[in-house]
């Protein structure tokens, strides 16, 4: 092609010329090809400038000795500089190798930063597939579901066996062919007397996953069909990635243990406050009780009946508070264990609500108490006793925070395959930051101004609990104007509920 | 007690508590106020000006503590905490702001009204300890001539186990919080150094005590300080 160049463009050009043009094309074959193809083309240029430019013309003789030395150099500096191209040529290649690896670790190394080590995973594998476009990737940890990219059955079958084999040492062809670099792929009529998938296992790479100092699975790569082994610097990032991988697993198991002692240590804050807040509430009627009792007993004074009845009263009164107390604590922790058993059955609601209504009036006697419930709705599968508590509580609580003669309004309508009930009343509201704490254990809002008593601070944990039970919810909404309504939802279709 | 009958403020938000102590502070005589929150506490204060403030430490509004620091603020009328509260903190942090006394509930009424007139005698003779001669039972305490005698034997004792035991007869009766008897013996750099104290006391109970393990004077208040008993002989 130069010779040709040479003959037509440049009309017979100076011998130097020539050569020059030559050494040209052999630097181009050196930097497109590499080292073979540029010796090659070093000594073809060499004939050719013998050949064509050197007398005698058209042989591959030469005329005058003097020649032999322009010759020899030509063909020495050919060699020379086709061979520091050719080099120049192979550390480009290293180098963008370098840098693919440099940027696929640091994908790898981002993408498993993320806090949810499953998802961080299943990212990495994707990556990892599209980078050395391979027919899949498994990343196979002990403990954990496998995160195979893209996913099939059969894959996963098979990764499975691989990873139940000893990492890297699947097959003696695989070893050597994944140590093999630079081999390229062929193609080959197969007339194949091994099964399919066990053709498929020996295009299976599997790389180990240490996390910790210890293994903790590995990292499996399946190559496309027919597609050539892996060359070295493939090998070099699964081995990276496998490391990222491991130091990603290791880290999730830190924060998973730093994550445990946190919940335990709140637990135990928990317990303790909980514990507090009983010892409390028991002391305080005890208090009262052995006050009342030890004013009894006292000789020093001569109590009138009427001081005597009023130390028997609150002795009575509070003998009572404890009780309700204590069955209510039982009731927490019996739901709390798991052992609440809910006698579910069909039942008017609108029935319900008028005879807990009927039953409270003289807690409500105070207060103006309207009731809205349309005589239409579906019944509800409930434990009657049980919802029964519940709207006791609410209409209880309603009548101890809100002022006498307010008004306090129980609802209840279906829509939407839910029934809502709704208990409002006028009393002094809940503030949005208390509205979740309510129904926390032994959470008591300031007592109205004419709460005869004071509850434990458990109905409401109770109420929470047992219409959770029921599959339904319930919450605390601002109230139009001031005051506070709970509303409780139960599904209308019985649902089977676990517990 | 200007009208001879002692008056006393009963701060709590139980009505069964506070119905039963009206009733039975009254039968003993004394006139009583009621309060249910620390805002109608300080009214009532400042109305009645009683002579002893009971006060429950959880109230509604706000901590009885405030209330301890607002009456503090105004007077040295005695001040005895009564809580239902487990926390020894919070009987410590009281005492040291100035509270007297304190009850955990339940209690006796006859422990209750025991404390009462304990802290009424205060109130009588409110330069207690700067008598020259302290004398309970057999123990006799001459301040002037810093001598110490437990019947017809004299004990010697080190300057610093005298201090402790002049702070000591100094609030007979009352509770003396750790921190309190380690600032005035030992200075208001020592106040968390506890083991000093308890070393000295040992000392103390050892030189003066016939029972050591069962003290008849100086009383342990467990996580809270020592109370010195002026009927303990």
């Amino acid at each position: 092609m130069v010779t040709l160049f040479i003959g037509t463009v440049l009309d017979g050009a100076h011998f130097a010329n020539a050569a020059m043009l030559y050494l040209v094309a052999v630097l181009a074959s050196a930097t497109a090809f590499g080292r073979g193809p540029a010796v090659v083309a070093s000594i073809a240029a060499f004939g050719s400038f013998d050949w064509w430019f050197v007398e005698p013309l058209h042989q591959l003789t030469v005329a005058d000795p003097k020649q032999y030395v322009s010759l020899l150099l030509f063909l020495l500096v050919a060699i020379v500089t086709s061979q520091l191209a050719a080099e120049q040529r192979s550390r480009t290649a290293q180098a963008l190798e370098r840098e693919r690896e440099a940027v696929v670790l640091a994908d790898i190394a981002v993408l498993t930063a993320a806090p949810d080590l499953g998802s961080s995973l299943d990212a990495a594998a994707a990556r990892i597939q599209q980078e050395l476009d391979v027919a899949a990737v498994g990343i196979l940890l002990r403990g954990r579901p496998p995160v195979i990219a893209p996913f099939s059955a059969d894959v996963e079958r098979l990764f499975r066996g691989a990873a139940a084999a000893p990492a890297n040492a699947l097959s003696p062809s695989l070893a050597a062919s994944a140590t093999a670099p630079g081999r390229t792929g062929r193609w080959v009529r197969v007339v194949s007397p091994v099964p399919r998938e066990e053709r498929a296992r020996r295009r299976l790479h599997s790389v180990a996953i240490d996390a910790g100092g210890a293994s903790a699975g590995s990292l499996v790569v399946l190559r496309r069909a027919g597609a050539p082994a892996f060359r070295a610097p493939d090998d070099r990032l699964l081995s990276a990635t496998a490391a990222q991988i491991g130091l990603a697993v290791d880290r999730a198991r830190l924060r998973d243990e730093a994550t445990e002692g946190e919940v335990s240590r709140r637990s135990d804050e928990l317990k303790t406050a909980l514990l507090g807040a009983v010892s409390h509430e028991l002391r305080t009627p005890l208090a009262s009780i052995m006050a009342s009792a030890g004013s009894l007993r006292q000789r020093d004074v001569r109590w009138s009946d009427a001081e005597r009845e009023e130390f028997h009263g609150s002795i009575e009164q509070e003998v009572r508070r404890l009780d309700r107390l204590v069955g209510e604590l039982l009731d927490l922790s019996r739901i709390d264990a798991g052992h609440l058993v809910l006698r579910r059955e069909y039942h008017p609601i609108d029935a319900l609500i008028l005879d807990v209504v009927g039953r409270l009036r003289a807690v409500t006697s105070a207060h103006e108490l309207r009731v809205d419930v349309p005589d239409d709705l579906p019944p509800v599968s409930v434990d009657y006793l049980r919802i029964d508590q519940v709207l006791s509580n609410l209409i209880e609580n309603a009548a101890r925070y809100a002022p006498a003669g307010s008004l306090i309004e129980v609802s209840a309508r279906a829509a939407d395959g839910r029934l809502r009930i709704e208990v409002t009343d006028e009393g002094p509201g809940i503030a949005p930051g208390d509205r979740e704490r309510v129904f926390a254990p032994f959470h008591r809002l300031p007592r109205g101004e004419r709460a005869p008593t004071k509850g434990a601070g458990l109905g409401l944990a109770i109420a929470r609990r047992l219409v959770e039970a029921h599959g339904g919810r319930i919450q605390v909404e601002p109230a139009p104007g001031r005051g506070a309504r709970f509303v409780v939802t139960l599904p209308l279709d019985a649902a089977p509920v676990p517990g | 007690m200007s009208e001879g009958r002692a008056r006393i403020l009963v701060v709590d938000d139980e009505p069964g508590m506070v119905r039963t102590l009206r009733t039975n502070l009254r039968g003993h005589g004394f006139d009583v106020d009621t309060a249910e929150n620390v805002r109608d506490a300080i009214a009532e204060y400042d109305r009645g000006r009683p002579d002893v403030v009971l006060l429950d430490l959880g109230l509604p509004d706000t901590d009885g503590l405030a209330l301890i620091r607002t009456i503090r603020d105004r007077a040295s009328t005695p001040i005895l905490v009564v809580s239902a509260r487990d926390d020894d903190r919070d009987k410590v942090s009281a005492l040291d702001l100035g509270a007297d006394d304190y009850l955990t509930k339940p209690f006796s009424v006859d422990e209750l009204l025991a404390r009462i007139r304990v802290a009424l005698r205060h109130v009588a003779r409110p330069a207690s300890g700067t008598e020259a001669v302290f004398e309970s039972g057999d123990l006799r305490v001459d301040f002037g001539r810093r001598e110490v005698r437990v019947g017809s034997r004299a004990v010697r004792l080190t300057p610093t186990e005298y201090d402790l035991l002049k702070a000591l007869i100094s609030h007979p009766d009352r509770v003396m919080t750790f921190s309190l008897l380690l600032r005035q013996v030992w200075g208001p750099g020592y106040a968390s150094e506890g083991h000093y104290l308890h070393v000295y006391v040992a000392r103390l109970r050892k030189k003066l005590e016939d029972d050591p393990q069962a003290p008849r004077w100086i009383q342990s208040e467990p996580g809270v300080g020592y109370r010195f008993r002026a009927e303990g002989g």
